[in-house]
């Protein structure tokens, strides 16, 4: 088992070096994109851009850069904005965070209950009339681009029928779970909704498939000959092989969204998390934020996937874990 | 059958889109029009409509008029015809759909058997590569691709890659998903490769390569199907994304996501122009879908054998 | 996704030079307009909720050059001299605010001597000396202000401060405790050093507050509310500076909330919902196109309309192909329907064409539509005929043309359209839509060899010069470096040399210097289609039903301290 966890922490650090490395060549590869002249103003003299740029090392050569912004973005832990100046980038982090933990978690959870259960009710019922109407749900939901469904919810939530039927709707932001339970519950109500509807469906469709192919296993057909109920066989012995891709997908998706993939739902929601700090930070192309956001990705997206391996374990025994 | 045939049919109104555009709605529709009108019910009418009511602000594009012959789906704000625009659109997201998910099926399968069978170092080093793959932050990449491109293209041996090129999305797209489609292979290949039939097969001398082909693919290829209609419809969701950084299709050009992106920008008064875009999208994946369940019951053997469907 | 980033662009007053020197004893505009808000205490109180989708960036007066924030600085930080605090035009005119009356102007224009009023206070409850004044001045070398090296460099010493800005005294600025007297010298006159005092760059901070930008730590200030929190993710929290006490309402009036909120991170869509909803009082960004038709039925008595002197144009490259031929730029002016573009904007109502540099009712703005059939006074129209033909003539016919515009909704519309035009006479035009954050130094710099572009200009002071000046003279032109304002690249010495007379005349003699600015703006545009001119636009602000007291400053726009939310 330690040996497990070592060569995960050696496999996440070697990710996030490589990470880190192309997302600085990138950024300085891209004409145009000057960070001295930008945060200089406009009409700064060629002076004034001189001086910020020494003033935030950006004269020096690149490799040298890169060590300053891996010092202060770990050690120090004062790396600060391009953009907001002043603004440290790991705190900002730490307080969109939580935002989006929530946003995930909750999501998530539903996502699982409503793809597992038409997962399993499609493959039970195969054939008969409710099978392809989950399908077509499942895969008409994941179509919808997710601003699309966003900007709807909220036209019909806060818009027209506010006055109505959903007045009971606050508006968009994000309240502390610490502050009001409550209202944080009410005000992630419709994100969770929407940015579940967005996996639902694969999730069913996925299990779905590996439920009818398991069902054709020799393994089941022993458990009909002996007698055991449709049902039983489904849940107790088909299920649990099927679940080999959805939790593959589940730790792809977990973590990719907590570390800041909902970025679409949580704008469209006014939410302010990882996702909308990564948005905006690309937009301004401000390289500390962005750094700083893709490295707490890279982390979760790399625990999430040492996790699931761990998992595959327990759901097939058989399974030799790297 | 079914899925088969509504697919068939989308590619062919696609395709038939310049004798649509020209002989039915004698429309172009990349040039703008915004002083443009046409004619309903006998009456001419601004294609653009400046709002007369209160203070008079806004311009509205006109909203479907159902009639084939012209602005069946409404004009957008350009003055254009949207679903002479949907059809031609059709074409580019079809292609990158399609071809960027199957470049992304084809490399997956090949990578996440291969992973999963070999397990050990090979594991490791496919594992860390879909893990860099999955957490890199694929905007960044787009908008300085975007910049790249559109000043000064890109100059890859003797290719000449600009800015309308579809050959970069439909690569970015296809490497973005990969990790998705081959990390459950992985895992599927995992728990197959310690099954008896694979023992069984490496015990009497079978080569790696064979083993692979013969008994571990066919036993992937139905997951590999059913992922295939999925990815289709998320490269034509992301094709949007990344035509709204500049990668891909250009404007005037259209594809179902560009038009989307359009109309997000008339979501509160002509719904349509982002509606329906989005709903040629579900019906493509649907019939992918339909047509996946029905290609893999014809050739899973114990499919066949138990008689399910 | 779309991102509106707001940034007003202040012209850059290079030092004015005059020619000859003439004995000026006064070059500050008499304010004889002393009048102010009148306040009415039973509407204060309360908390006044503005909406903006992103933060504006340092809460540094001295550094931060947008709108967004200096909508804010108006209320929180005062200079010697500052902008009238009322609305309609006087709101352009410079009034004493921390300093006792206008300066006394001597030396010929170079010398500034101001008394400093007594008792005054920072939200920290430090007195306000006359050593803060000066040291403020020094503080605008030493943070880099951006225009340090164009409006402040004629101070006697600043050429030293722009050489090692860590060190700066600046031996052109004299303070006596005793007399609270400040006296500023120039090596020069400057025609508008007053205004440049009385911006947000021109505010009086401690002589304590930090020597590099403050970024999103808040700097106490003088004004009426105190930055008291920011967080430039969620939102920022203005209060009452308990310090406060009105010494002139023209400079400085009292405020009616008690806490001034600027929320970020919402959607423009979303901010107008919550505004409808009375759930917000303003939103700051542009209002979304597809709510317009709405807004301006339901809710016309919380929209406020004002007329902005600002402009909508595409400059064209004078020294690349093919807008290195004149013909060409005619072709481009004949061809695009201003109306359309228009449209595009939100109809008639919201823009109106323009054909000159100049936008009407500017001074020196004369009404003239050379590039239509026929020429007249108003536009009329596009005549693609005569464009074609005139493509034909210059035989510049097939050219592929690039249009560079940034990739918001309405200026990626109007730039298609734009390319579906010049498609039509001849040309093969593409659009190349790129980030806010990069387009707009991308097409200053003359290496990324940019044929046409859509940008926009906005003005802070009602000078032609402003225009003229700072967009088409040879000295605004760098080539190579990514601030080069004059983007058409336009330089001809015969033209400057007008430009020089007519800033000189300017002070002796408006009149004059106008017609001159007159002549200069056809000269350019008429006789030499440098630019293709398409509107000017209107600033349309949008409050809540349970907002009142709307006041629009020429110079801040609303003024968010002034509304009623109780």
């Amino acid at each position: 088992m330690l040996a497990f966890v070592l060569r995960r922490v050696s496999s996440a650090v070697l990710v996030m070096f490589s990470i880190s490395v192309l997302v600085f060549l990138i950024f300085f590869a891209t004409p145009g994109v000057d960070p001295a002249a930008r945060i200089a103003g406009r009409s700064a003299t060629p002076q004034i851009i001189a001086q910020v740029r020494h003033a935030f090392g950006l004269d020096r050569a690149l490799p040298i850069r890169y060590g300053i912004m891996m010092d202060h973005l770990f050690f120090k832990q004062d790396l600060s904005s391009y953009v907001n100046i002043g603004a440290k980038v790991v705190p900002q982090i730490l307080q969109a965070a939580p935002i989006t933990i929530s946003l995930v978690l909750g999501a998530s959870v539903l996502w699982l209950l409503v793809g597992i259960a038409g997962g399993i009710v499609a493959a039970a019922n195969r054939g008969k009339f409710i099978d392809p109407l989950i399908m077509f749900l499942g895969i008409a939901a994941i179509s919808v681009p997710a601003y699309w469904l966003g900007e709807v919810v909220n036209l019909i939530t806060q818009g027209g029928l506010h006055h109505s039927i959903f007045s009971w709707v606050p508006s968009s932001g994000y309240v502390s779970i610490f502050q009001n339970p409550f209202e944080w519950g009410l005000h992630l109500l419709f994100p969770w909704l929407t940015l579940a509807s967005l996996y639902a469906g694969i999730y069913a469709r996925v299990l779905r498939a590996e439920l009818v192919n398991a069902l054709n296993e020799d393994y089941v057909r022993t458990a009909r000959a002996k007698g055991l109920s449709e049902r039983r066989i489904l849940i107790r012995h088909a299920f649990r092989c099927s679940l080999i891709s959805i939790v593959s997908l589940f730790g792809l998706d977990f973590g990719a969204l907590i570390g800041g993939a909902a970025l679409l739902t949580e704008v469209v929601f006014g939410l302010p998390g990882v996702g909308l700090l990564t948005y905006s930070s690309l937009q301004n192309l401000d390289l500390p934020v962005i750094m700083g956001c893709v490295m707490y990705g890279a982390f979760f997206v790399v625990l999430a996937n040492a996790v699931v391996d761990i998992g595959y374990a327990f759901l097939d025994p058989r399974v030799r874990v790297a | 059958m079914a899925g088969l045939g509504v697919l068939i049919f989308i590619v062919t109104i696609c395709l038939l889109a310049p004798i649509y555009a020209h002989n039915i709605a004698h429309t172009n529709p990349f040039a703008s029009n915004i002083q443009g009108s046409t004619f309903i019910n006998g009456k001419r009418v601004m294609l653009l409509q400046q709002n007369t009511q209160g203070l008079g602000f806004g311009v509205t594009p006109i909203g479907p008029t159902w009639n084939f012959s012209h602005y069946f789906l409404g004009a957008d704000d350009q003055g254009r015809d949207v679903f002479a625009r949907l059809l031609y659109g059709g074409r580019s997201s079809l292609l990158i759909g399609t071809a960027s998910a199957l470049l992304c099926c084809i490399v997956a399968s090949i990578l996440g058997l291969i992973a999963g069978y070999f397990g050990g170092p090979i594991d490791w080093l496919l594992s860390r590569v879909f893990d860099i793959i999955w957490a890199f932050p694929i905007y960044l990449l787009a908008i300085s691709l975007s910049v790249v491109l559109l000043t000064s293209g890109l100059n890859i041996g003797p290719l000449h890659i600009g800015a309308g090129s579809l050959f970069l999305p439909i690569l970015i797209i296809a490497a973005v998903f990969i990790p998705y489609v081959a990390r459950p292979l992985r895992g599927l290949t995992m728990s197959l490769r310690e099954r008896e039939f694979i023992q069984a097969a490496i015990g009497s001398g079978s080569s790696d390569l064979r083993i692979l082909w013969k008994e571990i693919l066919p036993n992937a290829a139905p997951s590999v199907i059913v992922f295939f209609p999925l990815m289709v419809a998320f490269n034509m969701l992301t094709e949007s994304a990344l035509s709204f950084l500049s990668i891909g299709v250009q404007p005037p050009a259209a594809s179902w996501g560009t038009i989307i992106n359009d109309g997000l920008g008339l979501l509160y008064t002509r719904p349509w122009v982002a509606l329906a875009p989005g709903i040629m999208i579900a019906i493509t994946a649907v019939s992918l879908n339909i047509l996946g369940d029905g290609a893999r019951d014809a050739f899973d053997p114990k499919a066949k054998l138990r008689g399910s469907i | 996704m779309k991102k509106f980033r707001l940034m007003r662009i202040v012209g850059a007053f290079a030092a004015t030079l005059l020619v000859g020197s003439s004995a000026v004893t006064s070059s500050v505009p008499a304010s004889a307009d002393s009048s102010s808000f009148t306040y009415q205490p039973s509407h204060a109180g309360g908390t006044l909720k503005l909406l903006a989708s992103t933060a504006g960036g340092t809460l540094d007066p001295q550094v931060n050059y947008t709108l967004q924030y200096w909508q804010l600085f108006q209320a929180s930080y005062d200079g010697l001299l500052s902008f009238h605090k009322v609305s309609g035009q006087s709101s352009f005119d410079v009034v004493p605010d921390l300093a006792t009356a206008l300066p006394i102007v001597s030396n010929g224009g170079k010398t500034y001597t101001f008394t400093l009023r007594k008792g005054i206070k920072f939200s920290n409850g430090a007195p306000v000396t006359v050593n803060d004044v000066k040291a403020s001045l020094e503080r605008l070398f030493k943070v880099s202000n951006p225009n340090a090296g164009s409006w402040y460099a004629g101070i006697v010493g600043a050429t030293a401060c722009l050489a090692t800005p860590a060190t700066c005294t600046l031996s052109g600025v004299v303070v006596d405790p005793s007399t609270n007297k400040v006296v500023i010298n120039l090596t020069t006159p400057d025609a508008e050093f007053a205004d440049q005092l009385a911006t947000p760059f021109g505010s009086v901070l401690p002589a304590t507050a930090p020597s590099k930008d403050s970024g999103t730590t808040p700097i106490p200030g003088t004004g009426a509310y105190y930055f008291k929190s920011y967080n430039p993710n969620t939102k920022l929290v203005m209060l009452r500076n308990p310090n406060f006490k009105v010494w002139s309402a023209a400079a400085q009036p009292q405020g009616y909330p008690d806490e001034i909120d600027q929320v970020f991170s919402n959607t423009p869509e979303s901010e107008v919902t919550m505004v409808e909803n009375n759930q917000a009082n303003f939103v700051f960004d542009p209002l979304p196109s597809d709510r317009l038709s709405q807004l301006s039925s339901k809710y016309a008595n919380q929209l406020h309309v004002n007329t902005l002197t600002a402009i909508w144009y595409m400059p064209m490259n004078v020294n690349i192909a093919p807008f290195n031929n004149k013909l060409a730029r005619e072709a481009v002016n004949y061809a695009i329907d201003k109306n359309a573009a228009v449209k595009i904007f939100g109809g008639s109502k919201l823009a109106s064409p323009v054909c000159t540099i100049l936008p009407p009712g500017f001074p020196g703005h004369v009404d003239s539509c050379p590039f239509q059939t026929p020429a007249g006074s108003t536009y009329s129209g596009p005549d693609l005929a005569k464009a074609k033909a005139l493509v034909k003539q210059s035989g510049t016919s097939g050219a592929a043309v690039a249009i560079v515009a940034t990739n918001d909704t309405v200026n990626a519309a109007v730039a298609q359209y734009a390319a579906s035009v010049l498609n039509q006479i001849g040309y093969k035009a593409t659009v190349k839509l790129l980030s806010a954050n990069i387009q707009f130094n991308y097409i200053q710099n003359t290496k990324n060899k940019v044929q046409i572009s859509l940008t926009q200009w906005y003005q802070d002071y009602p000078q032609a010069s402003d225009f003229l000046k700072i967009l088409l003279s040879c000295s605004q032109f760098h080539p190579g470096s990514d601030n080069s304002i004059n983007i058409s690249g336009f330089c001809n010495k015969s033209i400057d040399a007008e430009m020089a007379t007519a800033s000189t005349d300017m002070i002796s003699n408006p009149t004059a210097g106008n017609a001159l600015w007159s002549k200069i703006d056809q000269a350019i545009q008429g006789g030499n289609a440098v630019w293709a001119p398409l509107f000017t636009p209107k600033q349309i602000d949008f409050v809540s039903s349970g907002t009142g007291n709307y006041q629009f400053s020429k110079e801040f726009y609303m003024y968010v301290d002034q509304l009623w939310v109780k």
